[in-house]
């Protein structure tokens, strides 16, 4: 490294910034939540509350991205693949999403359509995929949020599925140039549609990749997202 | 939701604030019973006092502190949990926390932070589920039977094959503790064809590297860093594998490879650190050792041997230069250290004298080295165990380097005595010694113990216990020789062994008591004294 004299890498200190800043929010968060538990009844609900879970999930969300792009720069983003309860898996994000979507007024619901209770994937890069989906579909949606599992051709495909106006039609067509990173200056759901696809295509089986679409449509008429697991 | 009033929990999180909110979500979970630590050592005091139901370990609990993952290793190798305990790393990113982690200790879940207590209600319930569908199984993970285990998993799969997928692991674990090795080797193969995992791959490479098939272990190895290129444990199972094959430059770079990824990990720094010496890469060495007494200090694989390795390297660095001051005071440390926290080892203490002598000594000061040599000598009189090949040669080599060719002979013939039978190790000492009364007083022993041997593997068992009588008459302190011949008396002896047959077994065991627990026989060596002595 001849470039030691030179100071500091820097996207090391962004990522080691971004680590800390996740674990300032962290406590921001919790205390925001100790602290509305001692607010009397009338005072926790709003929509300020909303607007503030939403946008604790929206940050969360970004830096986690933040430094999962990082990490596959670097190449340093681990995929350690397991079985997960597939009902677990979706319980556990609507859980985590709860106060938003409930200060939101949307009503949230699941189905699985598969008659194997297991997936196969990275638990917790999926995971993270989901997360900005859903908080990027609770800011869209009307009053309505459906996250569903089924299986196609052997594939899992995990889908959030919203009642709101759906994706613009510009970024639907664009949505390979999204996927393949081409457009740089799309803005935050575009890097996240970006993040997205590298994290389904880390999930291999006998050359088949992971993939993610975006539509409009589904059962509730707005925006469709879908992540392929082969 | 499930009821939690009748379970105990234990949080571990070094923030106040944290502890206080997560009690807080726990109480309002209907829990009762929440103790809380600030530190994995308090933890794992915690656990000895008291059972827990439930424990939400956070990660990162400090620098120099023990994390989350040293908490778990520590919690089921003292076996102060039990199987059924819900065990939930708290991280605040969790790609960090599985590539610091151990394959063989995995946490239950992973729970990142921030939460909220609907989703900590989630992971505790399904959690529990889980637990319970799997309990005859985990219930007898506890008894320590394999054999149950398997019993269960089966009885798991054909009630609801569906879930067999979380049995996978389960079944491994048991098939290698029963040594059935090859069912292990078909059952891994067909995982890995249609679902592979990183431990699946470590598991295989591991059964082959033991089984003898380096080559193709290194083929398991080779495919799994493809798939996942981030798993620090399988460069770890790819090194050894390698170090076995001769092939230690390549083994090196592999470990440099894996401590880059997951910096903290004593036991691979010290590896590294020895491969890194081995290689003459003193550099290194000195840099790796270093990280693995650091580290150690806050772990339960804390070993001597890193302080012992980390001056030979920087000794070896500076060999022509004398020692500059900086350096002395390293040394002075290290070496106080294995002194002080190994009173009772003599091997030990005389390694750590001969090893301050021979600084001394490069760093000019002539008559302290002297001094101290003969220190080391009058404790090396009285020293009942045996010095490890490695440890053997170490000191040999300084006795003489320090004009003590005398003491350093006796090392090598003792060495010849305990070893003599494996060639590697006779090389090893035809390097420092041509005394013919060292190199040519085993070879009668050594043909007779691989004929009984040969007479033992084809039934003969009386033949074979005569030829392993003749060749300890010989070699009496030879470890190989000795655990044969007690070995073969059993057998003989069958269930009810005569007093004179034990008396014999005894005997043989306890002329080399002095086996150090480091050697690859001392297993056996255990087991075989249980048999004969009880204990």
């Amino acid at each position: 490294m001849s470039q030691d004299n030179q100071g500091l890498d820097f996207s090391t200190v962004i990522a080691s910034t971004v680590h800390d800043l996740k674990n300032s929010l962290s406590a921001l968060i919790q205390s925001h939540d100790q602290w509305l538990a001692r607010l009397p009844e009338a005072l926790r609900g709003g929509t300020e509350q909303g607007v503030i879970e939403h946008e604790f999930r929206h940050l969360n969300g970004m830096l986690v991205q933040m430094l999962g792009l990082y990490k596959l720069g670097v190449n340093q983003l681990p995929v350690c693949p397991d079985y997960h309860e597939l009902d677990d898996f979706i319980e556990a994000q609507l859980a985590a999403h709860q106060q938003v979507l409930e200060h939101n007024d949307i009503l949230a619901t699941w189905r699985i359509d598969s008659d194997n209770p297991l997936g196969f994937f990275d638990r917790e890069l999926v995971a993270s995929v989901i997360a900005n989906v859903v908080t990027n579909a609770t800011r869209y949606a009307g009053h309505a949020l459906l996250i569903s599992i089924e299986e196609e051709n052997e594939q899992l495909v995990i889908s959030v599925n919203d009642d709101g106006p759906g994706y613009p039609a510009r970024m639907l067509e664009r949505q390979q140039d999204y996927v393949q990173g081409i457009d740089a200056q799309s803005g935050s759901t575009g890097l996240g549609l970006y993040f997205a696809a590298r994290i389904a295509a880390l999930h291999e089986r006998d050359g088949v990749r992971g993939r993610i679409e975006i539509a409009n449509g589904g059962a509730l008429g707005g925006g469709l997202f879908r992540l392929y697991l082969p | 939701m499930l009821q939690y009033g009748q379970k105990s929990f234990l949080i571990v999180d070094d923030f106040t604030d944290f502890r206080t909110s997560t009690r807080s979500m726990l109480r309002e979970l209907g829990v009762r019973d929440v103790d809380t630590a600030d530190s994995g050592e308090q933890a794992l005091r915690m656990c000895g006092q008291k059972r827990y139901d439930y424990i939400l370990q956070d990660f990162h609990l400090g620098d120099g502190k023990k994390n989350g993952q040293q908490v778990l290793e520590d919690l089921i190798l003292d076996k102060l949990i039990s199987h059924e305990c819900v065990f939930i790393m708290v991280t605040a990113e969790s790609s960090q926390a599985i590539v610091l982690s151990a394959l063989e200790h995995e946490p239950d879940a992973y729970l990142t932070k921030p939460f909220n207590r609907v989703g900590l209600a989630q992971r505790l319930d399904k959690l529990t589920q889980r637990k319970t569908l799997l309990k005859p199984i985990l219930q007898a993970l506890d008894r320590g039977r394999p054999a149950e285990v398997l019993a269960a998993c089966a009885e798991l799969c054909k009630k609801d094959p569906r879930f067999a997928p979380l049995c996978l692991r389960y079944r491994a674990d048991a098939l290698r503790d029963l040594n059935r090795f090859d069912e292990l080797e078909k059952f891994l193969k067909s995982i890995l064809a249609s679902r592979p995992q990183p431990w699946v791959y470590a598991a295989l490479g591991s059964l082959m590297h033991k089984r003898g098939q380096n080559a193709q272990a290194q083929g398991v190895y080779e495919q799994a860093l493809k798939a996942f290129p981030i798993m620090p444990s399988l460069y770890d199972g790819m090194a050894s594998v390698l170090v076995a094959q001769g092939e230690s430059k390549r083994a090196q770079h592999m470990l440099e490879e894996a401590v880059r990824l997951s910096p903290l990990a004593v036991r691979r720094q010290a590896a590294l650190g020895k491969l890194a010496l081995d290689n003459e890469d003193f550099e290194s060495a000195s840099k790796a050792f270093r990280h693995a007494v650091n580290q150690g200090q806050s772990s339960r694989y804390k070993d001597a041997e890193s302080n012992l390795g980390l001056v030979q390297a920087l000794m070896n660095k500076n060999a022509g230069f004398g020692l500059d001051a900086r350096t002395r005071v390293e040394i002075n440390t290290v070496l106080s250290e294995v002194a002080k926290d190994n009173v009772e080892d003599q091997g030990l203490q005389v390694r750590a004298r001969l090893m301050k002598a021979a600084s001394l000594q490069q760093a000019g000061d002539a008559e302290t080295a002297a001094k101290l040599t003969e220190q080391a000598l009058q404790r090396l009189d009285k020293m009942d165990q045996f010095f490890s090949v490695e440890a053997a040669l170490t000191v040999a080599k300084q006795l003489q380097s320090l004009g003590q060719e005398g003491a350093g002979g006796t090392i090598l013939k003792g060495c010849v005595e305990t070893y003599g039978d494996d060639p590697k190790v006779m090389q090893s000492v035809a390097k420092l010694t041509d005394d013919p009364t060292v190199l040519g007083a085993v070879t009668e022993a050594v043909d007779l113990n691989r004929q009984g041997v040969r007479s033992y593997q084809v039934g003969q068992l009386n033949e074979a216990l005569q030829m392993f009588r003749k060749a300890l008459s010989l070699q009496p302190k030879n470890i190989s020789i000795a655990l044969n011949t007690a070995q073969a008396l059993l057998r003989i002896g069958g269930e009810a062994t005569s007093p004179a047959i034990l008396q014999e077994c005894r005997d043989c065991l306890t002329r080399v008591a002095g086996i150090p627990a480091s050697d690859s026989r001392y297993d056996r060596y255990r087991k075989l004294h249980i048999k004969v002595f009880g204990a």
